[in-house]
């Protein structure tokens, strides 16, 4: 109880920092595993605690299900399952971040939220490359920041969401050549 | 920018009142077209309503709807002032419709973004000549002149003018250039000008403005005319637009040639003594022309008096509306939903279950509450009703323009326009509708007068137009009183077409036959015309009325009729379903297609050794589908007899799907899932239990096309 009081205290905090007229160069940090990611919060709409989820049979196994958000049903996906990682139990600490991508709502199940920092653009790099092709076409991360002691991956939320519904695309397409 | 957004704020009302304005204008013609004349109040009305779009037409600057408009409004400037009683009613329709036309034309390149750039000219001439006419009768009227037919088209009963001495006459013909466009418009320019000087003019072919086909004829055979005229050669000659035209005949004949020539044009000469003083009777034209039309010339309806004014009382009575963005609308929709659930959530509160509160109080406001937001709901969706008074408007319309393009004297009947109807669902079935309207004026009422008086029907079709709701359905349908289907012919082409099974006609039942129309690529009518006949129409209506989980049901008899009529859902937002559990998803069925729920046991499953399996009931076999493994569902039942069947129908094929348990009856409010999520078969929506839970709604189409493929 007195945990969930927190963490309701914490998603409170960081709607405020979300309040704040946001201007360029603030990221909405969390985590997943043991990094730390990092999104621009002109994509972020909103916070919202873990909540049910409505499976859907038949989609990417990333794409959790739906959620009721006030009467709009999102989609959400979990974000480590995105990354290839194993999933996780979805414990109190677990949050759904709301995001806008080009009108379409979509929510990420992310472990933790971290923060909202202030990213100036000196400290980001971009990510090194190997000089790999198939490296390629899997570039949600489009940069590295350095914050104090840490280092945050920057993702690009259009390609988070996009990118494999591209190479399902092309699946289908495939497989349809061949019947 | 502030000020673009206000000339654009601006465009947005022009656009609307003109719309809102052009519709009211329609529905008064046509209400009025079967009647003699307008009265009073709507020659004002439509005065107004040009006036109106003239004005803020001129303030936009648009100055091809303001000239037309004007003009349209010094018309019934005039048929205000003067009074006129001889009026061309029909024509007189045709103009403020094409006025109608043409503005909305403009519109809708307004509504895309274009400029309004449509020609004016040829409709402001018309409408020129039109008011020089009525103006022109009336003074001839007033003394009696026994050509007051001069400048009118002509007609079957022809009466040559007396010739005067210096009187010549020409042969004329026209010879257009190949690739020329619409050539008759430009021949009728022709017609037109020469009007101005000529005593008498003929042309061939006749039915230039009525008929598009004859701008091909034109181009064809050239456009031939014979004018007997004061002027001479040379004056008519610069009359005449030579743009376009590639060669020009001109040939003076003698007056017995010119009366020869008359006989080549196919008229009938009617005996100029006994035709003249008919034709000094007001309305002689008009009744010549009510004596016989020609094929595909205008029919001019004969009706009583009155008759107009007698639908005019039927008409739903205007009433006082603001219009309302629908975005606005569905998010009001979202948020009572919302406050329902949240109402659910209070009133089922865990907290108020501690033993040993007080809470009579509480219990009664709460009751308050509930009736409060159920009657919020009611309303809400009530105001997503709509009338169908303006789709079958439209619907008027089409019968207007197109049995009076095919020579058919057809009469509308119009029940129950006010019933009222989803806004999503009368958008979706405006075209169907308008489809099968078109077929029955084109297809189903028979050409010829003498085979409806060979059965022993009046020579004028009908077709009855009607709307009922019933056990929350909508039923449209458009019946005909024409020749019917007939079956043999039906069943021969669809077989030519290889459409069907060779099997003989007596194993298909009646429906079934009727029902070949429906199909892809079918069409019985040889000839393709305008409005029907390419085969693609039927298909598409079918397609697109099950796109709303609606059907088209056909009956007919031959030699008396067919009826076609549309059964639809009364909305597409709520459907009234059953919510079943499958491991610890809830799924929706909508009640209507289940056919009902049974328990089998472990003996009436046949399985395949490829893996189908079957359910035995009562005899009869049905595919199965265990929904858990079809969807991946974990921690459900496998043992069918500790789960429920549900046995499905859609279209006259079956499925049973086994399910774990039962949950509740409901309505649900039907929401589309997030495109993100790729389109998963055999689901066709989600919606939002009473405790805010997600539950997806089952496709039966979609679940027996699955079924299919996989085989």
């Amino acid at each position: 109880m007195a945990e969930e009081l927190m963490k309701k205290e914490e998603i409170d905090e960081m709607e405020e920092l979300l309040e704040d007229d946001s201007p360029k160069g603030m990221f909405m940090t969390f985590q997943v595993g043991k990094e730390l990611f990092g999104i621009s919060i002109s994509y972020v709409n909103e916070i919202i605690a873990m909540q049910s989820i409505a499976a859907i049979p038949e989609v990417d196994d990333y794409i959790k299900g739906l959620i009721n958000l006030r009467g709009k049903i999102i989609p959400v996906i979990d974000v480590r399952v995105r990354f290839k990682m194993e999933p996780c139990e979805y414990t109190d600490r677990t949050c759904i971040i709301v995001i806008d991508v080009k009108s379409t709502m979509i929510g990420l199940i992310v472990e933790r939220l971290a923060d909202v920092d202030t990213i100036a653009e000196e400290n980001i790099a971009p990510p090194p490359s190997l000089g790999r092709k198939e490296h390629e076409h899997n570039k949600y991360v489009y940069g590295l920041a350095r914050t104090k002691d840490t280092v945050t991956l920057l993702l690009d939320p259009e390609k988070l969401i996009r990118q494999d519904d591209i190479v399902t695309a092309m699946e289908e397409v495939r497989k349809e050549e061949q019947s | 920018m502030a000020e673009e957004f206000n000339t654009e704020s601006m465009l947005d009302m022009f656009l609307y009142e003109s719309g809102q304005l052009l519709e009211k204008l329609e529905g008064i013609i046509l209400e009025k077209q079967d009647a003699d004349c307008f009265d009073d109040a709507d020659i004002n009305e439509i005065f107004r309503v040009m006036h109106t779009i003239k004005g803020s037409s001129g303030v936009l600057m648009y100055e091809n709807i303001t000239k037309v408009t004007h003009k349209l409004e010094d018309v019934f400037y005039y048929l205000r002032e003067s009074h006129p009683d001889d009026v061309p009613h029909m024509e007189l329709v045709e103009k403020v419709l094409a006025v109608s036309d043409f503005v909305t034309g403009e519109l809708d390149k307004l509504k895309n973004g274009d400029t309004p750039d449509g020609d004016e000219k040829q409709l402001v001439e018309d409408l020129d000549e039109f008011l020089g006419r009525l103006k022109g009768e009336i003074k001839k009227q007033g003394i009696q002149m026994p050509q007051a037919n001069k400048h009118v088209e002509p007609t079957q009963f022809y009466i040559t003018p007396v010739a005067g001495d210096d009187s010549h006459f020409y042969r004329i013909s026209i010879h257009y250039r190949s690739d020329t466009q619409m050539s008759n418009l430009r021949a009728y320019s022709a017609t037109y000008a020469l009007k101005e000087v000529a005593e008498d003019l003929l042309y061939t072919p006749d039915d230039i403005l009525s008929n598009e086909a004859s701008a091909d004829v034109i181009v064809a055979e050239g456009f031939h005319m014979l004018l007997q005229t004061k002027s001479s050669k040379e004056e008519v000659i610069a009359l005449i637009d030579s743009s376009e035209a590639e060669e020009i005949n001109f040939d003076e004949l003698s007056k017995e040639e010119y009366g020869r020539a008359l006989s080549e044009f196919g008229r009938e000469e009617a005996a100029p003594a006994a035709a003249a003083p008919a034709s000094a009777k007001n309305d002689a034209n008009k009744d010549a022309k009510k004596e016989g039309p020609k094929p595909g010339d205008y029919v001019v309806k004969t009706k009583e008096a009155g008759k107009g004014k007698t639908l005019a009382k039927n008409q739903p009575k205007q009433q006082s509306i603001i219009s309302v963005n629908v975005e606005k609308m569905d998010a009001l929709m979202d948020l009572i939903g919302e406050l329902v659930i949240a109402e659910a959530v209070v009133l089922q509160n865990p907290d108020l279950k501690v033993p040993g509160l007080e809470l009579s109080n509480f219990q009664k406001a709460s009751g308050q509450l509930s009736k409060i937001t159920t009657e919020l709901q009611e309303v809400i969706m009530s105001m997503r009703m709509m009338p169908l008074t303006n789709t079958f408007q439209k619907m008027r319309r089409i019968v207007f323009d197109v049995s009076r393009k095919l020579g058919k004297d057809i009469e509308l009947e119009v029940v129950g326009e006010n019933t009222e109807v989803d806004k999503n669902i009368i958008e979706h079935i405006t075209d169907p509708l308008m489809h099968l309207v078109r077929n029955s004026v084109d297809h189903g009422i028979e050409e010829d007068p003498a085979d409806r008086t060979a059965v022993g029907k009046s020579t004028k079709g009908k077709i009855t137009l009607e709307a009922k709701n019933e056990g929350g359905k909508v039923y449209i349908s458009v019946k005909d009183d024409g020749k019917g289907l007939n079956k043999e012919k039906l069943y021969q082409k669809a077989l030519e077409k290889g459409l069907i099974e060779n099997k003989p006609i007596n194993e298909f039942t009646d429906k079934e036959i009727f029902r070949f129309i429906t199909l892809p690529g079918f069409s019985t009518k040889e000839e393709v015309t305008e409005y029907s006949g390419r085969g693609v129409g039927m298909d598409v209506v079918v397609k697109n009325i099950q796109s709303i989980s609606g059907r088209l049901d056909i009956s007919s008899v031959e030699f008396e009729g067919s009826e076609m009529t549309l059964v639809i859902p009364l909305t597409l937002a709520i459907i009234n379903g059953i919510v079943v559990q499958v491991g610890n998803s809830p799924f929706v069925i909508e009640t209507a297609s289940i056919k009902e729920f049974v328990r089998v046991g472990e003996d009436s499953l046949i399985s395949e050794p490829s893996g189908e399996e079957y359910i035995v009931l009562r005899g009869e076999c049905y595919p199965f589908i265990r929904l858990n493994e079809r969807y991946d569902l974990p921690d459900s039942n496998d043992k069918i007899e500790e789960g429920i069947i549900v046995v499905l129908e859609h279209e006259g094929s079956q499925v049973c799907v086994l399910i774990d348990k039962l949950l509740q009856e409901q309505e649900i409010v039907v929401k589309p899932i997030p495109p993100y999520v790729r389109k998963v078969k055999g689901l066709s929506g989600c919606t939002q239990l009473g405790d805010g839970s997600i539950a997806l709604i089952l496709d039966i189409a979609g679940l027996l096309m699955h079924d299919g493929e996989r085989r």
